[in-house]
């Protein structure tokens, strides 16, 4: 009787065990992506600073803004835009300028924000938020400045 | 504008307009990721095509699939942030840029993934719309050949030894 009793809570206790097992792997493999937007900003600079930063010293700036596993920092970034347009899936893309560099802050919107641009026009200073993907660097094979290049981005309302 | 700004030749068209897709297969499961934050030229004088691609830029359907994508297991992003494609394409007399007409590219050069730069030779396809030109390829490259390889783990089984690529890019001529 009391044999039967010790099986029957193992037999619970694996179970247990077995569920809560998968359930983690489940979670795991089906982890949503972070959502950018409603995190907070982990660095506030102005699309000058940023160039500069990454132009002073690319590998230290690497390693201060980009995560191993690809959730790098998140960046609410002020310039002022000299350019919108929309990349390969439309979603739309804002070159901010900064002052006396000669790269700028490459910002993609996604389907769900791109409407906050409708208004934005081109001379005027916005602060944006985004992860950042890849810094500004001259590359001699491009023959251009590349800019630092951020995605996820809304508008940041002041 | 940007011409004056960035000194670019007239010759050298930019796109900042492109896709480029991996996808593997294996029988556990298919996985696909797209990127549209690379920057390409192509050169219609010399026929060099470059492409620079920021490896953070790859977007999963899963999240734990990026992670370890970007992981110091597989492509690590944080320490090679940017992929390289280097080439030109060999039968450039036989594409005529300023003629709306799809035409076959041989294209030769090199591929910088993670550090390690080896050599392709792939086929391509140049499409010219008026002032609007596109570039396709479909290629596969082999993850090894790159040293990216997984000792143990789901990774290794779920993942194919090669990939296939898929790029696209529009760029446009004055």
């Amino acid at each position: 009787m009391k044999r039967k009793k010790v099986l029957k809570i193992v037999a619970i206790l694996g179970v247990a065990g077995i569920l809560i097992a998968g359930g983690i792997g489940l979670y795991m493999f089906n982890m949503p992506h972070r959502d950018v937007q409603s995190a907070d900003a982990d660095y506030t600079l102005t699309a000058s600073e940023i160039v500069s930063e990454y132009f002073t010293d690319n590998e230290a700036a690497n390693k201060k803004y980009l995560a191993a596993d690809g959730d790098s920092k998140i960046l609410e970034i002020t310039g002022v835009v000299s350019k919108i347009s929309e990349d390969f899936s439309g979603q739309k893309v804002v070159l901010l300028k900064g002052e006396q560099v000669k790269a700028g802050v490459s910002a993609t919107f996604t389907s769900e924000t791109n409407s906050s641009l409708d208004n934005v026009q081109i001379d005027q200073k916005i602060t944006i938020k985004g992860v950042i993907r890849s810094g500004a660097s001259y590359d001699d094979d491009l023959e251009m400045y590349e800019h630092v290049i951020i995605e996820k981005s809304d508008i940041v309302l002041k | 504008m940007t011409v004056a700004v960035y000194g670019q030749t007239s010759e050298k068209l930019v796109s900042s307009k492109s896709n480029i897709k991996f996808f593997s297969t294996t029988p556990a499961e298919d996985i696909e990721a797209n990127n549209t934050a690379s920057v390409s030229t192509i050169n219609i004088e010399s026929g060099e095509v470059v492409f620079s691609v920021p490896m953070q830029g790859f977007e999963f359907e899963k999240s734990l699939m990026q992670k370890h994508y970007n992981s110091d297991k597989f492509l690590d992003t944080k320490t090679h942030p940017k992929a390289k494609l280097k080439a030109t394409i060999l039968n450039l007399d036989q594409v005529n840029f300023s003629e709306d007409g799809s035409y076959s590219a041989d294209v030769e050069g090199e591929l910088t993934i993670k550090d390690v730069t080896k050599p392709i030779r792939e086929k391509g396809t140049i499409t010219v719309k008026g002032n609007q030109i596109a570039l396709n390829s479909i290629f596969n490259i082999t993850l090894a050949d790159f040293q990216i390889t997984f000792a143990k783990g789901k990774p290794s089984s779920n993942i194919a030894k090669k990939l296939e690529i898929t790029v696209e890019a529009e760029y446009e001529q004055n």
